[in-house]
């Protein structure tokens, strides 16, 4: 066991302590909502992970890592950040695949531009996003995220 | 609801099944390995999914909002900026939710910059995430991706402003009298349908507003409602 995981139990724990002496109302409410929330989700959650099974089942992760370690870097990158625009992972299932990726020896710079792109740039939202804002304000938008999650992913690649 | 319509909402975790199905028939042994792969992320899930969730919405709760999209204008210069990132970074829910949000401060005269500030940040840096991305790619990674990714989006959206006009955004139409709920932005959490019956109900994984009849509203319980969902998806205005 990592001490990430407690840490973050007793740190809400206590948050939700002192939201309850201090709102009870407010705090019920709080709870209901992160229930709703993830009832809401569950469904879509546990079909991704159990996609991810799968996949890592017919490419496991030291082959994925061979293949891109064969790769040159930029193009591995490229591809990597691309993968990411199209899926539409929850981060809190997007982290430990990436630390299986990095673990199975996936360099660091692929790994980060898929990271960034998985949560930042969307296919799946770009629909809505247009809707709500416009095609031109939504292509700058995406657009820019995906070319500075690589220039992110490279920098790192520098100083990690 | 259809059997076809309930194929149709959970398209892809009947893909997955299917897929689950025709492994198992042909290579048995890989069949029973993705279990066990999924098996792994299942376990991280309920371990540190609950308490994101726990602390997204007691987050999502106790910032004063409100008072912070005041100072959200083209004048409001660094103080601008630094509050969008907050509003972003503790807000709830998945990044389409921000949608809705952001419109809202938009017709409250959000600059450019900052609701793409708030779009971005809300997309990668949640503080319960950060402690999540510690966890499984160590601290030194996640604090140095957290400083790349806050420099790249001061850059890239004061580079977007310049770029994007006013005119490029589509021309908002008048609010609609009446009661109206966000069907992109619901997230299906049952939340107003519990607390006001009489009013909402759930159809598959979305909320839709019952025939009412204007008399009966009870305004008070409504405007609550409206306050609690997640992800203000609610609208009402009187005629």
């Amino acid at each position: 066991m990592d001490i990430f995981t407690p840490a973050i139990w007793i740190a809400t724990l206590i948050f939700l302590a002192i939201s309850f002496k201090k709102n009870k109302t407010k705090t019920k409410q709080a709870l209901k909502m992160a229930f709703g929330m993830g009832k809401g989700m569950l469904a879509s959650i546990l079909s991704i992970i159990f996609a991810i099974g799968l996949i890592l089942t017919i490419m496991p992760p030291m082959e994925i890592a061979d293949f891109v370690g064969r790769q040159s870097a930029l193009l591995a990158t490229i591809v990597a950040a691309l993968f990411g625009t199209i899926t539409l992972v929850p981060a809190f299932i997007a982290f430990p695949l990436v630390g299986t990726l990095v673990d199975a020896g996936v360099s660091v710079v692929p790994a980060v531009a898929f990271l960034t792109t998985l949560t930042m740039v969307g296919v799946v939202t770009f629909p809505l996003e247009k809707k709500e804002f416009g095609a031109k304000f939504t292509a700058v938008r995406n657009g820019f995220s995906f070319l500075f999650a690589i220039i992110i992913a490279l920098v790192m690649g520098v100083i990690i | 609801m259809t059997a076809l319509k309930k194929v149709k909402e959970n398209l892809f975790l009947v893909i997955v099944a299917l897929a689950y199905i025709a492994m198992f028939i042909i290579n048995p042994v890989m069949g029973t390995e993705s279990i066990k792969n999924s098996g792994y992320y299942i376990k991280e899930m309920l371990f540190i999914m609950p308490v994101i969730f726990v602390l997204t919405a007691l987050l999502d709760m106790w910032i004063p909002k409100e008072k912070i999209m005041r100072y959200l204008g083209k004048d409001a210069g660094f103080k601008g900026v630094f509050l969008s990132f907050v509003v972003g970074s503790v807000s709830a829910g998945p990044i389409y939710a921000a949608f809705p949000m952001c419109l809202m401060l938009r017709k409250k005269g959000a600059s450019i910059r900052n609701i793409i500030i708030i779009l971005s940040s809300w997309a990668v840096i949640k503080v319960p995430m950060l402690l999540n991305e510690a966890k499984f790619l160590g601290p030194k990674f996640m604090a140095i991706r957290w400083v790349l990714t806050v420099l790249a989006i001061l850059i890239f959206s004061w580079i977007s402003a310049k770029i994007i006009k006013d005119e490029d955004l589509p021309v908002e139409s008048p609010a609609k009298a009446g009661l109206h709920i966000n069907r992109d932005a619901c997230m299906g959490c049952t939340i107003c349908a519990k607390a006001y019956p009489e009013l909402f109900e759930m159809q598959g994984k979305k909320s839709v507003v019952k025939a009412y009849d204007k008399q009966n509203l009870n305004l008070e319980n409504l405007q609550r409602v409206i306050g609690d969902c997640p992800v203000h998806a609610i609208e009402y205005s009187e005629e």
